[in-house]
């Protein structure tokens, strides 16, 4: 529907069941960046649960869940619903009850229709012998893919049009020379050429109908794809800082968010913080920083920049709309030289300019951190494979060897970030997976008096989401639920927070197609 | 059967063929109608629902009465029932059966077609696309098929005895035509709120006159295209009142507007007025002078619809038609109930104009011409 709040209007509609394997040309993501799927770990009241959402690609289309219960627990249901954000929604409808996968006593699955373009949250209810749990997990339902038509289809769907073109003509052939003719009378010559001409002439509007129905055709699949989900566009420059050092400015132009009467929802902190920007050196993947820019105004977001090494960079923007709608904006940067002093604008703020050191052995990567602990990825023998959960346990061990505790780093033990050396993927997980917690809290605070834009920002900014407890250790070791999308070489970050100082380790991935 | 030395008293005698492709018409309708329902009110489905059910049911029932009937025909057919085919690749059976056979393999080949459209751009974006398209041809084609066979039965019928039975069939045959076009044109001319735009006229003026004309002379009754009207609304009405009894709950989000019924179609359009004005028209200028007819029809059908319309879209939006009988102010779940539902729509953008009307009058006699053209040939259809 034209209009739509929050990636509706842009992502219009369709649908794909991902299981079909069917083949794709474009691959575009809202959250993130060429990983649409969405991994959830975290809590349904007193049920631990690992929830994967793979995205349908098209809206109105069939999602598909599945929830692992990670703690053996005497369940009886498991239950899932979408809940569209918009606050004038009436009551959901009524939850699906998700099957157990055979052969696996802790796998659930279901199929959840994303009917509308934007923001949902799927609420997924576990009913069992500890009481009933739900945890929230926001979704974003946009369309990101174009489906070729399978030859073997195409060759069936040409044959059989090609039967109903020659029976159509022979139809009004049959028409014209004998049907009007009483019960055993013979057509003449005159009726015959007759025939011939209106079969010619019939010929003629069939195949000017087909044409017409391939330039529909077309037209669908051209405003499909025009429609497809496109982030919002930004521009970053880097300046000079007034006190020394270098300033990036990062700006976003894009008319449907400048416009006075944009459909977007606010921006609402996530971590207590409005955007959450990376840069990543293009091709060598070795200069890498998490910085948290300052709003200038609702378009214009600043950041000092760290002593990066010189070159071009890929910029990714994170942003959560109050409609719970995140998504990734992308941009390039050009660095010219490393910056002579930094003053982080932001005390959250983080870099890392070395590659990874590899170890010799390739199941265990070990990066030296900044404090002189090491940070360590258990990550086994077993080689990383697409679509399959991908063993990311890191260990923080102090530079005694003794486990380290760590401290919050935004609320979080760690986070962690992954992109492809290509660019095509990007990916910004914490332990509870893909989500964006800001997005999961809107849809816990919304209201159905929410109908005035920022009244929920209003809320969601006064509670203090970012810092987390001040002075509470956490365990050592953090695991990130996620399966990579696409094959290729990676390389991922992970970020702990001791002793008041950020922490970044870097580790390379290979991940492989198939086993 | 021997035409010459048939008794009167076996004129009217429908074959089970005919009753088959009449009973299929009408099961791809129901289909269709209860199925948009379905849309409107429930929201999610597979393929399995009862509404495809009766669609495909249709589909088959046709295809299957009709190829075996052209087998019969064509290799244990008298002779005389072989004269009374038509040959279609060696095959030989009557024209209607073969329009049937056709509109079931084009509702068929249709279903890949849309599983793959729904994957490809989403699930029933628009009633309006290429594969249902298709379908829709399908389900037109059987329909017209069964039309087909009962015309090539009243116009053998030597004694003319079983004009009224025939008559009827056609009528409402022609009813199923009827009703199809109105599905098809639901976004332009389904909503009462659209009455009052200039659209909805030119579409109805295009639309309607070729096919009541075309039954006007074609069906040998006193008021066909009447008739054929009448069926049409009954059609219409008997959807609005059983669809409305029955529960029903949305499945799917969002929900604004938790309906608990099954939502009815629109009330139909009041076709038997301008339509009686057509019979009346078709009885005093007579055959022979269809060029001068058409112009008359088209004037008249528009004068009429205009005139009824009117007033009628503007007693449907009132308080008076929310109740059972009329089954207005009836919403999808994922409408956002409004004002709107009340107001006439796009009437800033698209008002009724003279120059509108203008269009409206040479589309409705047009189509009034084409009309009496498919008409005169159905007249004389015979196989």
């Amino acid at each position: 529907m034209v209009g739509e709040l929050d990636g509706a209007s842009a992502a219009v509609t369709r649908g794909v069941a991902r299981v079909l394997a069917l083949a794709v040309t474009v691959l575009v993501t809202s959250a993130h960046v060429g990983s649409p799927d969405t991994y959830f770990e975290g809590a349904a009241g007193p049920y631990p649960v690992r929830v994967i959402i793979r995205n349908p690609g098209v809206v109105p289309g069939l999602a598909q869940i599945t929830v692992r219960l990670l703690a053996p627990r005497n369940v009886g249901r498991v239950l899932v619903v979408p809940v569209y954000w918009d606050p004038r929604t009436a009551a959901p409808p009524p939850a699906d009850v998700a099957e157990r996968v055979p052969g696996d006593s802790t796998l659930y699955s279901a199929a959840l229709w994303l009917m509308r373009g934007g923001s949902y949250s799927v609420q997924v209810s576990i009913e069992g012998a500890s009481g009933t749990g739900t945890a929230l997990v926001p979704v974003m339902a946009v369309a990101t893919r174009r489906l070729e038509l399978e030859k073997p289809l195409g060759v069936g769907l040409l044959g059989l049009s090609a039967f109903l073109f020659i029976g159509a003509l022979t139809i009004v052939r049959g028409a014209v020379r004998e049907s009007v003719l009483a019960p055993g009378q013979e057509p003449d010559q005159r009726r015959t050429v007759r025939a011939w001409m209106a079969t010619a002439a019939s010929a003629a509007v069939l195949a000017l109908a087909l044409i017409g129905g391939r330039a529909w055709w077309n037209a669908v699949d051209a405003a499909y794809a025009s429609g497809l989900f496109q982030p919002l566009h930004g521009t970053a420059t880097v300046g000079e800082a007034p006190g020394g050092g270098r300033v990036l400015r990062f700006t976003i132009d894009d008319t449907s968010w400048t416009n006075r009467q944009r459909q977007w929802t606010p921006l609402i902190p996530d971590h207590g913080h409005l955007m959450h920007l990376f840069l990543v050196r293009k091709e060598s993947l070795d200069g890498f920083a998490h910085l948290h820019p300052l709003p200038r105004d609702s378009t214009t977001f600043e950041a000092t920049v760290p002593p990066l090494p010189p070159g071009s960079y890929r910029l990714y923007a994170d942003i959560v709309h109050e409609s719970g709608f995140a998504q990734t904006l992308v941009a390039t940067l050009q660095i010219a030289s490393p910056a002579s002093t930094w003053h982080p604008s932001d005390g959250d703020d983080g870099w890392l300019a070395n590659g990874p050191q590899r170890s010799a052995l390739d199941h265990e990567q070990a990066a030296q951190l900044a404090d002189g602990s090491t940070l360590t990825w258990e990550r086994g023998d077993a080689p990383i494979v697409v679509d399959v959960e991908a063993p990311l346990r890191f260990v923080v061990t102090a530079p005694d060897g003794k486990p380290a505790l760590l401290e919050p780093y935004m609320g979080m033990p760690a986070h962690a970030m992954i992109a492809r050396d290509d660019g095509a993927v990007f990916v910004h997980l914490h332990p509870a997976g893909t989500i964006s917690l800001a997005a999961q809290q809107a849809f816990v605070l919304r209201q159905p008096g929410d109908t005035a834009r920022g009244e929920l920002g209003k809320r969601l900014a006064a509670m203090d989401m970012g810092s987390g407890r001040p002075g509470a250790a956490l365990p050592g070791d953090v695991s990130f639920p996620y399966a990579f999308p696409q094959p290729g070489r990676y390389r991922l970050w992970v970020q702990v927070k001791r002793h008041g100082r950020i922490l970044t380790g870097g580790f390379d991935a290979d991940v492989r197609l198939t086993r | 059967m021997t035409a010459a030395v048939a008794p009167a008293a076996r004129a009217a005698a429908v074959p089970w063929y005919v009753t088959a492709a009449l009973v299929a018409s009408t099961s791809a309708l129901v289909g269709v109608l209860w199925d948009i329902s379905w849309h409107r009110s429930i929201g999610r489905d597979t393929f399995w629902t009862p509404a495809h059910l009766a669609i495909y049911l249709g589909g088959v029932l046709a295809g299957v009465s009709c190829g075996w009937l052209v087998l019969k025909t064509t290799f244990a057919g008298t002779p005389d029932e072989r004269a009374a085919g038509v040959s279609f690749w060696g095959f030989r059976g009557p024209l209607g059966a073969w329009v049937c056979i056709w509109g079931a393999i084009a509702m068929i080949a249709s279903a890949p077609f849309d599983n793959w459209w729904h994957n490809a751009y989403g699930l029933d974006v628009k009633v309006l696309s290429p594969p249902h398209t298709i379908l829709a041809l399908g389900f037109t084609g059987i329909q017209l098929g069964a039309l087909l066979l009962v015309l090539s039965l009243q116009n053998r019928d030597p004694t003319n005895a079983g004009r009224r039975t025939y008559g009827v069939l056609l009528a409402y045959g022609a009813a199923i035509l009827l009703q199809n076009v109105a599905i098809m044109g639901i976004e332009q001319v389904g909503f009462a709120n659209l009455g009052h735009n200039g659209l909805y006229y030119k579409v109805a003026a295009g639309a309607f006159p070729v096919l009541l004309m075309a039954v006007a002379r074609a069906a040998r009754l006193p008021w066909p295209a009447t008739t054929a009207a009448a069926f049409y609304m009954a059609l219409s009405l008997v959807a609005i009142w059983i669809l409305q009894l029955f529960p029903a709950t949305p499945k799917l989000a969002p929900v604004f507007n938790p309906v608990t019924h099954m939502v009815a179609p629109p009330f139909p359009l009041l076709l038997v007025a301008p339509a009686a004005a057509l019979d009346l028209l078709m009885r005093r200028v007579g055959p022979g002078r269809d060029w001068q007819l058409s112009v008359a029809a088209g004037l008249a059908f528009l004068a009429v619809f205009l005139g009824v319309q009117w007033f009628f879209t503007e007693f449907l939006l009132s308080s008076h038609a929310r109740n059972f009988f009329f089954g207005v102010d009836q919403w999808d779940y994922s409408s956002r109930l409004g004002p709107w539902r009340y107001q006439f729509w796009r009437i800033q953008g698209d008002p009724v104009t003279p120059q509108g009307l203008a269009i409206a009058a040479g589309l409705a006699a047009a189509s009034a011409r084409i009309g009496l053209w498919w008409g005169n040939w159905m007249a004389r259809v015979q196989r």
